[in-house]
């Protein structure tokens, strides 16, 4: 064998495997998205039908609104915990920072479902320990205007120390020179943190955001569990309505369609943000 | 190949040897049967009934798996062709996703022949073949009854001077205890409520729908959930929750609601025979404390009991060996004395009646102040309502969810309700009739009866 076909030999069984489990996959399902599919193998060729059906779906429109209200939430709501937990531990003189830091993170070593199921006691009208502390009956999971802020704040917890890790390594790469600099400048600590601190974290906090967009677009266990969609379908995310037709209706044509207007819709928010931040801008 | 030394030599060698390896599993497994459940009460109770099969029928194994989302795993078993288990248990709300399609897709082998054969399809409640039948022909054998009874604190009605024998019917029920759900603390809602009813979820509905003679679809297919039963019985369910506010709308089966029957401020639940295993397993501080009696009928003289849940064993037509697995459904499924021990761990009523003669059927039970539940249960489970197998369940199913939501919460009335559900079920059989034979829109023929006579 020449040299020079080394590296495609080596490389060759990623992209079959890829190929196989990956592109086969995608490209079928653009082909899929066009079918009607009832039963194990029954396919009837539909064309644009899936997409019209799609468009005039009440359900489908609530899906997304649910699913871009948890995204923004977890976005508002999340990254500035994940920030100032973040600016809290890397202070050196807070003692058992090591602890704290592991405690913050844990969450996101645990199954979705297990959280969930934790929230769902926590959650309860009568005998929450949400409500016990707060002191009143909040129906956390009944009310359809409370559910989603509900999840929300199960996300919170749940990917908040996750991101903290980022800032938390973000923050030890700023270089302290540009520390100085400020002080020497006369620079207060909110000047400092908003002149320095914010443009030096810039990629970290381009990182995050988007990957926790993509993250909140793909939500799926924490409502399946936690609320089945319900009440009503104020907890219908697109996965969860995706999932739904698919393994529950069987109508694998409709569930393609759902998955690839869910690709599109998280490819365009992602290219925003991405020139939002100037992720590929040079310097 | 200079510089890379043997490498791409050692590389190729090992990719051929293992290929055949991985794709042509050489094994014989004719003589072994994976066999996928979803619950771990039956997965144990399988572990422990296995090792006696395999010592009758030597060289055979089975490779019994508990797998989480099976069904799903099932489907996609199916819908590749390939990965499906010889055998597996499929619950009830889960089966009509693997009757969609043509006769020819169905993913299990048709038994049909096999149960007249073998001559125990008499011995089977005739209502609980049904789920599992489509066209006269059955796929599976069903491995419970699930009859409901009405699981009431025996202490608060004493109390309150109610004879539990004076509620024949749903009217009586309310009548007679109306005094228990009295507002003590003056916080606008009764402190204690007779009966536990989901607002959100529609189990207990369908129950109660089902009791009335009522369910989703008819014989032909058609979509009747919109008719006189249905409405009344939701009206009554939602009347019960909101007007009477005798049953209490927040829980389901969640853990809260055993914390809320500690606590005394649940009375009543509407139990099938696993539910009741399960108030005892995680309420036991309640034991002599609760009776059970047959469920108040709609009418007087009408069925005093329903049905709820269920599971079905099937052999899948990926079975390499489907003789050898039959054996094995026949031995977990129709074998007495297996009964007799499912029945003393889960309370559950096996589907044969013959099983019933068991001495453990008519043990007192102290959990329930030493009454005869299993006497009682097996009296009540001929008289279970059956239902139509029908393509479009899983979709009407997901809508009937939304319907009695919005019924119990005031969004809509039980008319308006299930009105728009019955719509929505029939757009859907009309533009979505890619299940056809033929072109003709494929309904299940009428199956077996609906419900036993004695």
């Amino acid at each position: 064998m020449k040299p020079r076909y080394a590296p495609y030999f080596f490389l060759a069984p990623f992209f079959l495997l890829f190929g196989v489990f990956m592109v086969y996959p995608l490209f079928d399902s653009i082909r899929l998205s066009t079918y009607s599919v009832r039963g194990m193998r029954h396919q009837t060729f539909v064309g644009f039908e899936n997409i019209e059906r799609l468009l005039a779906d009440p359900l489908f429109w609530t899906a997304l609104w649910n699913t871009a209200y948890f995204a923004l939430g977890s976005l508002l709501l999340q990254l500035p915990v994940a920030l100032g937990l973040a600016l809290l531990l890397s202070n050196a003189r807070l003692k058992g920072r090591n602890l704290f830091r592991l405690s913050f993170f844990s969450p996101v070593l645990i199954s979705g479902v297990f959280i969930a199921v934790i929230f769902y006691l926590l959650y309860d009208r009568r005998y929450g320990l949400v409500n016990k502390v707060l002191g009143f009956e909040i129906p956390w999971l009944q009310d359809p205007d409370l559910v989603m802020p509900a999840l929300v704040l199960a996300g919170v917890w749940r990917w908040a120390g996750f991101n903290m890790v980022y800032f938390l390594a973000g923050l030890q790469s700023i270089r302290r020179e540009l520390y100085e600099a400020a002080a020497v400048d006369g620079a207060g600590t909110w000047q400092t943190f908003i002149h320095v601190t914010i443009p030096a974290l810039r990629p970290v906090i381009a990182f995050v955001v988007i990957t926790s967009m993509i993250g909140s677009f793909q939500l799926f266990d924490l409502p399946y569990v936690l609320t089945e969609g319900g009440p009503g379908n104020a907890s219908m995310t697109m996965v969860m309505y995706l999932y739904k037709h698919g393994f529950e209706f069987i109508n694998l044509g409709y569930a393609a369609t759902i998955g690839w207007a869910l690709a599109v819709i998280i490819g365009v928010i992602s290219i925003i943000q991405v020139r939002f931040f100037g992720v590929f801008r040079e310097n | 190949m200079n510089h890379l030394g043997k490498a791409p030599l050692i590389f190729g060698l090992l990719f051929l040897l293992a290929f055949p390896v991985i794709v042509f599993r050489g094994d014989d497994r004719s003589n072994t049967l994976e066999f996928w459940v979803f619950h771990q009460i039956h997965y144990d109770e399988y572990s422990a009934r296995i090792p006696a099969f395999e010592a009758a029928n030597p060289g055979v194994r089975i490779e019994l798996r508990l797998i989480s989302k099976s069904h799903d795993k099932l489907l996609a078993a199916f819908l590749s062709g390939v990965g499906a288990p010889d055998l597996a248990e499929v619950e009830i709300s889960s089966v009509g996703r693997f009757f969609k399609g043509s006769k020819e897709e169905i993913g299990f082998v048709d038994v049909t022949d096999r149960i007249e054969v073998d001559g125990f399809r008499d011995e089977f409640v005739q209502a609980r073949l049904a789920p599992w039948s489509l066209d006269g022909r059955v796929y599976g054998l069903p491995h419970d009854v699930h009859p409901v009874v009405l699981l009431y604190r025996h202490d608060a009605y004493e109390e309150a001077r109610i004879e539990p024998e004076s509620i024949v019917t749903w009217d009586d029920f309310v009548r007679e205890t109306r005094p228990l759900a009295r507002d003590g603390d003056g916080d606008g809602r009764p402190d204690r409520y007779p009966l536990l009813l989901s607002a959100h979820k529609p189990g207990h509905f369908w129950l109660l729908l089902l009791q009335n003679g009522g369910g989703m679809f008819d014989e032909h297919g058609g979509v009747i959930i919109d008719n006189e039963i249905a409405v009344s019985t939701l009206e009554f369910y939602c009347r019960l929750l909101n007007e009477e506010r005798l049953a209490i709308p927040e829980f389901s089966q969640d853990p809260a609601s055993f914390a809320a029957m500690k606590e005394g401020v649940v009375l009543g639940v509407l139990a099938p025979d696993w539910y009741i295993g399960a108030v005892r397993r995680f309420v036991p501080e309640l034991a002599g404390k609760w009776r059970a009696m047959p469920l108040p009928a709609w009418r007087e003289g009408e069925r005093r009991t329903s049905t709820w849940g269920g599971t079905m064993i099937a052999v899948t037509n990926q079975a390499e060996n489907p003789d050898l697995a039959w054996e094995f459904v026949k031995y977990a499924y129709m074998d007495d004395e297996a009964l007799a021990n499912r029945y003393r761990k889960t309370y559950i009523i096996p589907p044969i009646r013959s099983a019933w003669s068991n001495p453990v059927f008519s043990e007192p039970d102290p959990y329930l102040g030493g009454q005869f539940l299993g006497k009682n249960l097996t009296e009540l489970a001929p008289d279970i309502p059956g239902f139509y197998l029908n393509p479009y369940w899983a979709e009407a199913n997901d809508l009937l969810r939304q319907a009695v939501y919005e019924a119990a919460n005031g969004i809509r009335t039980p008319t308006e309700a299930l009105s728009n559900l019955a719509e929505q079920v029939r757009a859907l059989m009309k533009d979505t009739p890619a299940m056809t034979e033929g072109g003709a829109l494929r309904l299940p023929s009428p199956q077996i009866e609906t419900s036993e006579t004695e």
